[in-house]
């Protein structure tokens, strides 16, 4: 009996015991609600299509690819000035704006300067404070 | 102890609780959402400091949900959901101020009930677990995980959900300096330079909780904000102390009934304010007028709600578990300043628990304050565009990222990862709470497990090791079975209709 429960640690694969055992219990899980679940996991598609009828793609979508944009290019253009903190003043200004105006309902120019005074100084402000007073360097 | 008041400490409270009731406030946006976005402001604030700030922002944002509760049905926070029950019927007929200042005191007397406990209650727990061993602290580990996943609404995909933080709370390097071989694991080719220490915990709260809340609201299409015509304060409804004649019982009832739910790990606000509320109604003398109206269900579900806040540091500050998911960012502060919450941290850092107790004390007093005095004035924070508000935090999410580690672009990376996860977490089911506490408790959860092996290097040591461990494992045993139970009674309570 002593020897099934005595158990030696490897020092050398130590590092892989715990995440074998953890990736066995995801395992047994995954498959227990695969089990439970296979009527609604059968009808996922109807699901998804149903998900993607009802999303408001160009907000969802464009909020996505704005933001892939957005932190694509705020190291390259950071790097044309170094350690200065340009790269986000520089893109988050517009990013703030395009965002704003993705999300906004009603497109009248009226609407729009409030947004384009927070693109403004939101950034700045950030980009001052971390910049000065707190001396964080930012891309 | 008194040293630590600063006007700057003051402040900062005194700021972050406000800036927390205006997040709590607008629909969409949590206390959660608030201490994540604030977490890299406190870097360079010092523990105490930082540390005022986030539990302003804590109290705050758990208490401004009642703002739109109240005046417009649709709860600030998922906390606030049961105020809408008798808050909006009050708000209807012309009493939204008084339903509102009903809320406030109510949510004052729940923060203080709870801060009481926390005081009284975590340095003893913190006493009797620096005893532990690495495996009796294994089992608190693998019980929190249990508890949380047994009170998901759903217990396999909970507990799916947690078992999931921790495998990927494991990727990287098992750390030498707790104890680890320094080799990689789970780490995808090409990718050993970025994942060496794994993910970043706080970019990866940051995703969970800032860009996910922001990508499901755009998913929706980013509602329109509400017009000042939509809220009815009221104009001639008057608040009189004398409402709370008869509640003291109620009042403290679900106060602790709050910080209890609060010291579970990964429950949250809503079982707090749900639970609160169901007892209140349940011994009410007339609870035909719960739901329509009645302020004794505003008092339980705020007090409950409220009562929340210090029971979730209970685990966090005496065992370094976290108790909901806006405490797991607080991890994210101490982390910030290289100090370890657990069973030592009151011991070893008396003037910075000296300075939660007090910061929490004053974030509540200053709650009120600001809440009773100001209440018209919070109402109309519902209306701000959410146009405007979101691509701000949008920014401030990237800044934290950004900054957290001095400056890795990873981090950023890590964020959108994460956010989209977080997207698709709700779409598949899969609860964000129980990932967090796992991919929190993970790392600790493997150096105790192993540990525990290499140093007995037998398996039974886990049941054998002493009477805590047993203990242990009947409420481990206790909390499974029970969330079995509940769910075959709600499943049996289904198909009777």
């Amino acid at each position: 009996m002593g020897n099934l429960t005595h158990v030696t640690i490897n020092f050398k694969t130590s590092h892989l015991i715990f995440p074998t055992i953890i990736a066995c219990v995801l395992g047994v899980l995954l498959v227990a609600i695969v089990i439970r679940d296979r009527k609604r996991i059968a009808a996922s598609g109807a699901y998804w299509r149903d998900t993607w009828g009802a999303m408001d793609k160009p907000r969802f979508l464009g909020a996505l690819a704005l933001t892939l944009v957005y932190f694509s290019l705020m190291v390259p253009v950071g790097n044309i000035w170094p350690n200065t903190g340009l790269g986000f003043l520089l893109c988050s200004i517009p990013y703030v704006l395009a965002t704003g105006i993705l999300f906004m309902h009603e497109r009248t120019p009226r609407a729009i300067l409030p947004l384009l005074i927070v693109a403004l100084v939101g950034p700045t402000f950030v980009w001052w404070l971390f910049t000065y007073p707190l001396f964080l360097t930012l891309p | 102890m008194f040293e630590i008041i600063t006007p700057l400490f003051l402040s900062l409270i005194v700021g972050g609780t406000l800036v927390g009731i205006i997040f709590g406030a607008i629909p969409g946006m949590t206390a959660t959402m608030a201490v994540a976005v604030c977490l890299p402001l406190t870097y360079s604030l010092g523990l105490d400091n930082g540390l005022a700030l986030l539990l302003g922002l804590y109290v705050g944002g758990i208490s401004g949900g009642l703002v739109p509760a109240i005046l417009l049905g649709i709860p600030g926070t998922p906390s606030s959901i049961t105020t809408t029950f008798d808050g909006y019927p009050m708000a209807k007929r012309g009493e939204g101020e008084k339903a509102l200042k009903i809320g406030v005191v109510a949510s004052l007397a729940g923060g203080l009930i709870s801060l009481l406990v926390l005081d009284l209650f975590a340095p003893t727990l913190a006493d009797f677990a620096i005893e532990f061993s690495y495996v009796e602290k294994f089992l608190i580990i693998f019980f929190a995980l249990t508890v949380m996943a047994a009170l998901s609404s759903d217990m396999l995909l909970g507990v799916f959900s947690g078992v999931l933080g921790i495998f990927v709370s494991l990727i990287g390097v098992y750390d030498i300096s707790k104890g680890g071989n320094g080799e990689m694991r789970l780490v995808p080719p090409g990718l050993g330079y970025w994942l060496e220490n794994g993910f970043s915990l706080l970019p990866v709260l940051i995703g969970l909780f800032g860009l996910a809340a922001i990508l499901e609201q755009a998913e929706i299409g980013v509602p329109k904000g509400h017009s000042t015509k939509d809220i009815k304060v009221g104009a001639h409804s008057r608040f009189s102390f004398n409402v709370f004649r008869g509640q003291s019982f109620n009042l403290l009832r679900s106060g602790l009934i709050g910080t209890f739910v609060g010291i579970l790990p990964g429950v949250g606000g809503s079982a707090a304010s749900i639970i609160s509320y169901t007892n209140a109604k349940t011994f009410s003398k007339t609870p035909e007028r719960f739901g329509k109206g009645e302020p004794a269900g505003i008092m339980a579900s705020e007090a409950g709600n409220n009562g929340l806040t210090g029971g979730a540091l209970v685990p966090l500050l005496s065992l370094g578990i976290p108790g909901d998911s806006t405490t797991a960012l607080l991890i994210g502060a101490f982390t910030l300043q290289g100090i370890q919450v657990g069973p030592l941290f009151i011991g070893n850092n008396p003037g910075t628990w000296d300075a939660m107790i007090i910061a929490m004390l004053i974030a509540n007093i200053a709650m009120f304050v600001l809440m009773y005095f100001a209440i018209r004035y919070f109402a109309l924070v519902v209306t701000i565009p959410k146009h405007i508000l979101f691509p701000v935090i949008l920014m401030m999410c990237v800044i934290g990222a950004y900054t957290i580690n001095y400056g890795i672009m990873f981090d950023v990376w890590t964020l959108l990862i994460f956010g989209i996860l977080g997207w698709l977490f709700t779409k598949i089911r899969l609860e964000v709470a129980p990932f967090i506490i796992g991919f929190i408790l993970g790392p600790s959860a493997e150096v105790y497990f192993v540990k525990s092996l290499e140093s007995f290097g037998t398996w039974t040591i886990f049941f054998t090791k002493s009477w805590i461990a047993i203990v242990l494992w009947v409420l481990i045993v206790g909390s499974i079975a029970g969330s079995i139970l509940m769910a075959r009674q709600k499943r049996r309570m289904e198909d009777h209709g």
